[in-house]
């Protein structure tokens, strides 16, 4: 279960609503005890995507490290990365399951139109052939 | 010797450590002994043909070793070394 705190929600909602139409992306900070994460702390990071951000995201490897680093000085851990999916749902496409790390929680935030609209959170496999959902708790859920 | 700093969820295979101090003289050797010292590890990080997955990236302090010399990168105390996986993805199918 994944339980994301009001401050981080609205700075990814906030994120996700003026990226649009692009997609968004980001880190979440936070802490984990047992299968319960908790997020505390959000980190918009850039798409680097060379190819059209409406349908695609990519993160810059640096920027992850600087988002883990950021974590381990707040005695933090780094438990997931956050994108938009502007005018569709919030699935696990098979692009985001083919660049997908099984090391962390995937929350996809459906936006339609400009204005948020559903969120799941996802984990896939390390041979990204199947992505799992997760329970997502966020504060209007 | 280096230090690898171990990432939130592969912890629980390296007996919990957040960071790991590991001699060798390249990142190979490095990582080589860090698998060695904790074999469950290994199946994270490699495939099958004994390759780094496709989405794990290692950084030597701030440099990504592929644009460096890859495994014969030397290492030098106290160099970091950060597990750091590639993430994209897409609505688009």
């Amino acid at each position: 279960m994944i339980r994301i705190e009001r401050g981080p929600w609205r700075e990814m909602v906030n994120h996700a609503q003026a990226i649009y139409p692009n997609e968004c992306c980001g880190a979440m900070i936070g802490t984990i005890d047992g299968d319960h994460k908790t997020v505390s702390h959000a980190i918009a990071l850039d798409n680097v995507s060379a190819g059209s951000q409406a349908a695609r995201y990519e993160l810059r490897p640096k920027d992850l490290l600087r988002a883990e680093r950021e974590a381990r000085e707040r005695k933090l851990d780094l438990i997931g990365i956050y994108h938009s999916h502007p005018d569709c749902g919030a699935y696990f496409s098979e692009t985001d399951l083919k660049n997908s790390c099984p090391w962390y929680s995937f929350v996809v935030l459906s936006v339609e139109k400009g204005r948020f609209d559903h969120a799941n959170s996802w984990l896939p496999n390390a041979e990204q052939t199947h992505a799992e959902k997760e329970e997502l708790i966020w504060p209007e859920s | 010797m280096a230090r690898i700093m171990i990432p939130t969820p592969l912890r629980q295979f390296a007996d919990k450590h957040d960071t790991v101090e590991m001699p060798g003289a390249t990142v190979g050797e490095v990582l080589t002994g860090l698998t060695a010292r904790f074999p469950d590890l290994k199946k994270h990080l490699y495939n099958d043909e004994g390759k780094l997955r496709s989405f794990v990236n290692v950084y030597l302090n701030d440099e990504d070793i592929r644009y460096m010399k890859k495994d014969a990168t030397p290492v030098n105390d106290p160099d970091t070394l950060s597990i750091v996986p590639s993430i994209a993805g897409g609505r688009r199918v």
